[in-house]
Parts: structure tokens; C-alpha cells; sequence
């Protein structure tokens, strides 16, 4: 029943959006308003079915539907609640509803947002929409239809990969989803502007809320993949290049690229076309990421099964690069920039190379994730590149970001005096002369860290000092007391302002990027009988061991055992703390075992524990400790950055003046 | 500024940065070849370290005494080939038949791997999808 009513909605939704779009292009030709509106109408109505098909499917996950074959797999009676709402994005099937589902939520609110407004661009913002839309119901319908019912008799339900439970994975596919997804607003509005040859700054205001705020998710999604891999994946760290991490990193390159080009846009009316360029880049990296994901193309450890899917999904990656190519060729004349870079040391120029070295970087990472495809298919052999080769070759190009991070703000538009450099670099450079001396004294001596914390100095003294001349002269201009003028410069300059405090983030994320070089590791052995080891300052005591089930603890251990041992750690001989790691085994997952780190957060490091195997007659318990430096300061550099997005986010009080 | 100038400066930092991208590539080269091949041909190959892909031969999983190495045969078509890993803790997903993926070097006829992954996608989706991709087939 439910199977039926689910598919039915999904094709009703497909019928109208392909009906919304020959609507939209017939009024294009006919320009009868009446035709417009059915179109929006038809266009909203796709998105209402679209949101009731996800709804639909919420529904049988959470009631267990069990004659799904999508609520088969990754549902059961057992999973706990939460994880069975998740388990909509937790499959490829799933998943992609996920997409269209989130997209039809943008689409209305766009269409809502400009019911009056924009009548040149909307019709033809609605007809990208409609085909990115159409081709994501088509998938889902055709190849992947999570309404599927079960073949043969009804299962118990397999139930959620223990993995995949746990809260950041709750939260990181609909968070990367958004991300993905929202870019492609700006994209219809940018393909609208070609198609219009409205091709100013305007499509780039009207889009510049939904470019900031869908880059802030996608910042978001793509370090909690990091904390999701940190605390499940058990290996320790939180990158490991796979091509899953890359693919969400595509975008986020370009998509920085882009919020970065466009203020020059807006301000100079330069970089018209490269602007165009990002965000058809951007958009469609973020179809290729999924494609990349979703086929199986490049095999990866948590790659998905390779279908039929990967030849549409190719063929709609080559229509969106014909079709960007296409119409760059096509207005080419209307896209040159009426400006011209003046000089190398103008902010313009400074902007210019951030831009550089963003798509630089992409394309490193890029070719780095291919290289197997591409070795396969010319040499016959896949080859893969190791982490160690994506970190060599980013490195460089992560510093020389930085640098840029503190130098360009300091530029002046258009042309930079000598007398001005000097008068802004100066202390900056000797403040990070301090910095790295400083940090060199406490033993720091391998090279890229060293760098980094002085371009960190560097950049971090630019910084305070544009917030301390803004301020000092709001306050002579207005006589208002530091903490207003502070408010006041902050509300006058919000990208401005909202942006240092972004760097600001960056910079403590850089700090924890660093601390890996000085990480440690063991893999021990401990027993009743040999129950202590030491690592670095710290000793290791194994103090008990035992067992959990659902019958003596059925709160917590709902659907699965647990084998626990209790280490307390001794830091320079003094007790620090004790630490619990566990491995569960799910019944409700063929008996999976899964080990659950336990860790103890600090700034300065985190204690990361993990328990390989418990033998509960002897008490032997294999771990491996790690001690991870600096870590803390990539997450917390994350909060910074969401807190300096938002503040050009939030809605105007039109305080000004 | 003359445009030209700009394209120039572009260009050149556009060269040092292909000319970035490819030096040492080769030591950073990690094959992925059958077993067999490895087996047969690994002195033909220039780089140490290599990928292979397997299941787990049933049966064959042992550990040391401190349970921190652990031993397997690593079955690939008629192929197999014994691997050692140092580990506290193998991943979740390892047992007898499953597929595998192991990255290390091959000395006297043992595969010291130094990286043990297990597909994952046979839980995060039903079905493993190694044996349609050429070069990987088990």
C-alpha cells in the first residue's frame, strides 16, 4: 500500500515539474502571465509532492514499515528511534528522495520569497530548478525508488549500520545535503542572468544570502564528516583524503572562491566572468561530488553500490558542463569586466590569487581522487595516491592562502603606496617574528607547524589591528565608548567585520591542523597480570572489565551487548582521569561489533582510546591509545566560523544612519 | 597595468604550480593489482608499497599471543597470500570471508600490511559493488 502511494506521489511530482517547466518556457515565448503563474503553480505543487513523498517515507522508517525493502535495510524494530528517522538519508535510495526533498523545500521558498519581484529572471530561475529536479525524480523513480516493496516473504529488518549511529552522522548528510544543494539557487539565478543578459551585479545581491548561508553549511558538513570519521571510524584521525571527503571538498573549494570573487564584483564590476565561471563550477562539482559518491566510480571504503545510476548521473554531469560552456561562448562578449587590475599590490590583485590558489587547490585534490580512474584507464593498473602525497602537495598552497588571509585585507583598493605597506605590515610582521620565536623556544621545530603558527601570528595581528583602527575611529567620529563603537563598526561592515571573524576561525583550525604532526601512538597489550604502559607523560592502568547487555541495562544497551574496561590514566604520576572504551556487539546487526572511543578533550590534547578485543576470562584487552594534539581547535574554530557567517546573515535592523 | 603583464604573471604562477603537481609523484604511488600479480610480478613494479583487494580465506584469522599482530590468508580468485598487520584494534567489519582492502609491502612471501580497511559498503549497502570494477575483481 504504502509502496504504491509513495511511488505514485513520486511521479505525480516528476508529471508536474516537467509540466511546470514546458509551462514556464511557453510563457517565455507566449509572455501570457496567466501561463506563468499555472507554471508556478505546477512547480510548487511538484514540491509539495516531493516534501509528502519524503514525509511518506519518514513515516514507514518510523513505524517500521517492513514490507519497504528500503525500511528493510536499514531499519529494524530495534533501532532507536532517532536513528530510524535518520535512516532516510542513511541509504543510496533514501538519499536521494533526501535530495529532491530538500531541493523542493528551497525551490518554494525562492518562489515565495520573489512571488512579486524578478519577473524577467523567475521564469527561467524555475526552469533550472525544475530540470535539476526532474532529473533527481527520474532517479529516484527509475533506478532507485525507496518505495520499492520487498521481494518474498517480510524480514525482521537488518537495521542501522551501528556506524552510522551516532550524532554527527545524524546530522552531517542532512547538514552536506543542504550545503550541496543550496548552491543550486545561485546557479539558477546565474543561468537566468546569462539567459537574460542581466549579467551586472544584480544576480549576484539577490543570491548573495543564499551563497553565504549554503557555504556555511557545507562548512559545517564537511569538518562534522570529520568528527563523525574522529569518533566512529576508530583510526584516530578526522581526513584521510578518501574520495568521499574529497568530494564534498570540491565545492566547498570553489563555493570559498566564489563568495570571496564576488564582493569584487559588487564593488569594482570586475571578474564578471569568472564569477560565472565559479558558481557553474561550483554547481556542478557539487552533482559530480554526488555522482562521485553515489557511483562507485572511484572505489572507495564507504563507496556505494555501482548501478545503471552512474551513466545518468554522467550523462547529467556532461549536459551541465555543455550547457555552462555553452552559454559562457554564447555571451561571451556580454561577460568582459569594465575594470582592469591596476597593480599587483591592490586588494583586487590580493582577491585574484586567493581565487588562484582555491581552484589550484581543487584541482589538486581533484586530480589527486581521479588519478586511479585515469591510471586505470591509460596504463591499465589503478594507482592510488596516499594521503601523504595530498598533504605534500596541499600544504604549500594552504600557507600561502594564509598569508593571503592577513595581506589582501591590509591592500588598498586599486593601488598600494610603499608608505602604506609600511605603515600596516609592520607591526603584523613583528608580531609574528614574536610569534615564531616564541614557539621555537618551546621546542617546536618541524618546519610546516613553525610556519604555520607565524603566518597564524601574522594573520591574527592583522586582524585585531583592523578591529582596533575601526573602532578607535568610530569612536572619535561619534564620541561613543569602545564596546558601542566596537558594535557600531561591526553592524556598519557586517561581510567585512563577519569575515575577519570567519578568518579569525580559520586561523584556529589551522592551529589544529598543525598538531597532528606531534600526534602519538601505541598499540598495547594489557592484562590482569601486565595491566600498565606509559605513553609520553601519561601511564595506562587497566583497573576492571566486564560485560552489559540489553537484559541488565535495557535503557542504555537497547540493542546491543557491551564489553567494557575501565583505564585510569596517570599524567607525570598523578591521577588525570579514568576512561571507559567499550566494544558493543549489535544484535540486531548479525552480531557487528563496533568499538566505541573513549576520549578525554582537552585544548591542548585529546586522549583517544580504543578497545581492539576483550577476552572477559583472562582480562587481556588490546587498545590503541592515541594522543592527539590540538584537535579541540579545529571544532571549536568551526563554531567561530558559523558565528562570523552569521552575522552578515542576520536580517537587517536597519539601524544604519 | 597592461593586461598582458597580468596574463603573465598568471601563467607563470600556473606553470610552478603544474610544475608542483607532478614532481615526486612516483614514491607516493600505491598500485592496486591482483594478488597473482603481485605474486608474480612485483620486481617489475617500481613502487613499494601496493593496494590489494581480497577476501578474508576462511579459517585462516590468527592472532600473536598479545593478540597486537594479527595474521590471515588473503584470498583473491586461486590466489592466496598471507598478511600480517600490527594492530590493537582491527576494524569493526573484519571477520572470516570478508572482503578486504590492505596497503603495505611485500617481504619474503608475507604482505606486512600497514593499512587494513574493510569494505564497509557490504553494510552501508547490502551488496558489494569490487567485483564490477576492472582491475579489482575478486
Amino acid at each position: 500500500m504504502i509502496s504504491i502511494f509513495g511511488s505514485s506521489l513520486i511521479s505525480l511530482a516528476l508529471l508536474l515539474t516537467i509540466t511546470s517547466l514546458g509551462l514556464n518556457l511557453w510563457y517565455l515565448r507566449s509572455k501570457d502571465s496567466r501561463i506563468y503563474f499555472a507554471g508556478r503553480n505546477a512547480m510548487i505543487s511538484a514540491c509539495l509532492l516531493t516534501f509528502s513523498a519524503g514525509g511518506t517515507l519518514v513515516y514507514a522508517l518510523y513505524n517500521s514499515d517492513l514490507s519497504l525493502t528500503y525500511v528493510n535495510k536499514y531499519s529494524s524494530i530495534f533501532t532507536p528511534t532517532i536513528y530510524k528517522i535518520s535512516g532516510f538519508w542513511a541509504g543510496m535510495e533514501g538519499s536521494l528522495l533526501f535530495w529532491v526533498f530538500i531541493l523542493s523545500i528551497y525551490a518554494i521558498i525562492v518562489l515565495y520569497q520573489n512571488r512579486n519581484k524578478y519577473g524577467s529572471l523567475m521564469p527561467w530561475v524555475t526552469i533550472v530548478i525544475a530540470i535539476v529536479m526532474s532529473f533527481f525524480l527520474f532517479i529516484c523513480l527509475a533506478f532507485e525508488n525507496p518505495f520499492a516493496p520487498v521481494d518474498g516473504p517480510i524480514k525482521m529488518g537488518s537495521g542501522l549500520n551501528p556506524l552510522l549511529q551516532h550524532w554527527a552522522m545524524l546530522l552531517h548528510p542532512p547538514m552536506l545535503y543542504l550545503g550541496f544543494i543550496g548552491f543550486t539557487i545561485p546557479y539558477a539565478y546565474a543561468i537566468a542572468a546569462m539567459a537574460t543578459q542581466q549579467l551586472d551585479a544584480s544576480w549576484i545581491r539577490l543570491t548573495r544570502r543564499w551563497s553565504l548561508f549554503t557555504w556555511m553549511l557545507l562548512s559545517i558538513a564537511v569538518v562534522m564528516g570529520g568528527k563523525w570519521a574522529y569518533m566512529e571510524l576508530g583510526w584516530g584521525g578526522y581526513w584521510a583524503w578518501d574520495p568521499v571527503e574529497n568530494a564534498s571538498l570540491f565545492p566547498w573549494l570553489t563555493g570559498t572562491a566564489y563568495i570571496h570573487s564576488v564582493i569584487i564584483q559588487e564593488k569594482k564590476n570586475m571578474l564578471v566572468r569568472w564569477n560565472m565561471i565559479l558558481i557553474m563550477l561550483t554547481f556542478t562539482l557539487t552533482i559530480f561530488g554526488t555522482y562521485l559518491t553515489r557511483s562507485g566510480i572511484v572505489s572507495s571504503i564507504h563507496a556505494f553500490a555501482a548501478t545503471d545510476l552512474s551513466i545518468w548521473f554522467f550523462g547529467f554531469v556532461m549536459f551541465l558542463v555543455s550547457l555552462n560552456i555553452g552559454l559562457l561562448i554564447y555571451r561571451h562578449k556580454d561577460l568582459n569586466s569594465q575594470n582592469q587590475l591596476d597593480s599587483f599590490a591592490s586588494r583586487e590583485a590580493g582577491f585574484v590569487f586567493n581565487n588562484m590558489i582555491f581552484v589550484a587547490m581543487m584541482l589538486v585534490v581533484l586530480w589527486g581522487t581521479l588519478y586511479p580512474v585515469m591510471t586505470e584507464a591509460l596504463r591499465g593498473v589503478q594507482i592510488r595516491l596516499g594521503p601523504t602525497w595530498f598533504n605534500q602537495k596541499l600544504i604549500p598552497f594552504g600557507l600561502v592562502l594564509l598569508a593571503l588571509t592577513g595581506i589582501a585585507p591590509l591592500l588598498a583598493w586599486r593601488k598600494t603606496s610603499i608608505n602604506s605597506i609600511k605603515r600596516n605590515f609592520s607591526l603584523p610582521i613583528i608580531l609574528s617574528f614574536i610569534t615564531g620565536i616564541i614557539t621555537f623556544s618551546l621546542g617546536i621545530r618541524k618546519v610546516y607547524p613553525l610556519i604555520t603558527i607565524i603566518l597564524i601570528g601574522f594573520v591574527l595581528s592583522t586582524i585585531l589591528l583592523e578591529f582596533y583602527r575601526g573602532t578607535k575611529a568610530r569612536m572619535k567620529s561619534s564620541g561613543e565608548n569602545i564596546f558601542n563603537a566596537f558594535i557600531s563598526i561591526m553592524d556598519k561592515n557586517r561581510s567585512r567585520y563577519g569575515g575577519y571573524i570567519v578568518h579569525i576561525g580559520i586561523l584556529m583550525m589551522f592551529l589544529g591542523f598543525t598538531g597532528k604532526a606531534f600526534d602519538q601512538e601505541a598499540d598495547v597489550s594489557l592484562s590482569p597480570e601486565k595491566n600498565k604502559v606509559e605513553l609520553a607523560e601519561y601511564t595506562f592502568e587497566l583497573k576492571e572489565y566486564w560485560q552489559e547487555s540489553p537484559s541488565s541495562h535495557p535503557k542504555k544497551r537497547q540493542n546491543h551487548n557491551a564489553e567494557i574496561t575501565s583505564i585510569d590514566i596517570y599524567k607525570n604520576g598523578a591521577f588525570y582521569t579514568n576512561l571507559k572504551p567499550e566494544r558493543r556487539i549489535y544484535i540486531d546487526q548479525n552480531s557487528q561489533p563496533h568499538s566505541e572511543v573513549a576520549l578525554k578533550t582537552t585544548l591542548n590534547k585529546d586522549i583517544y582510546i580504543i578497545l581492539g578485543s576483550l577476552d572477559l576470562k583472562t582480562g587481556m584487552a588490546t587498545l590503541k591509545i592515541r594522543l592527539n594534539n590540538l584537535v579541540s581547535w579545529v571544532w571549536l574554530g568551526t563554531l567561530v566560523l558559523i558565528f562570523g557567517t552569521l552575522i552578515p546573515l542576520l536580517p537587517n535592523r536597519k539601524l544604519n544612519e | 597595468m597592461p593586461k598582458a603583464k597580468f596574463i603573465i604573471a598568471i601563467l607563470a604562477l600556473s606553470l610552478i604550480g603544474i610544475g608542483w603537481m607532478v614532481i615526486g609523484f612516483e614514491t607516493e604511488e600505491v598500485p592496486f593489482i591482483s594478488v597473482s600479480d603481485l605474486i608474480e610480478h612485483h620486481e617489475s613494479y617500481t613502487q613499494e608499497k601496493f593496494r590489494l583487494g581480497g577476501n578474508v580465506l576462511d579459517g585462516s584469522i590468527k592472532y600473536s599471543e598479545d593478540k597486537l599482530d594479527l595474521f590471515f590468508e588473503l584470498k583473491q580468485g586461486e590466489a592466496t597470500l598471507s598478511v600480517k598487520h600490527h594492530s590493537a584494534a582491527v576494524p569493526d567489519l573484519f571477520k572470516d570471508g570478508t572482503q578486504v582492502i590492505v596497503e603495505g609491502v611485500y617481504k619474503n612471501g608475507v604482505f606486512e600490511a600497514d593499512n587494513l580497511m574493510t569494505k564497509c559498503a557490504s553494510r552501508y549497502e547490502e551488496e558489494s559493488n569490487y567485483e564490477s570494477k576492472g582491475s579489482q575483481t575478486i
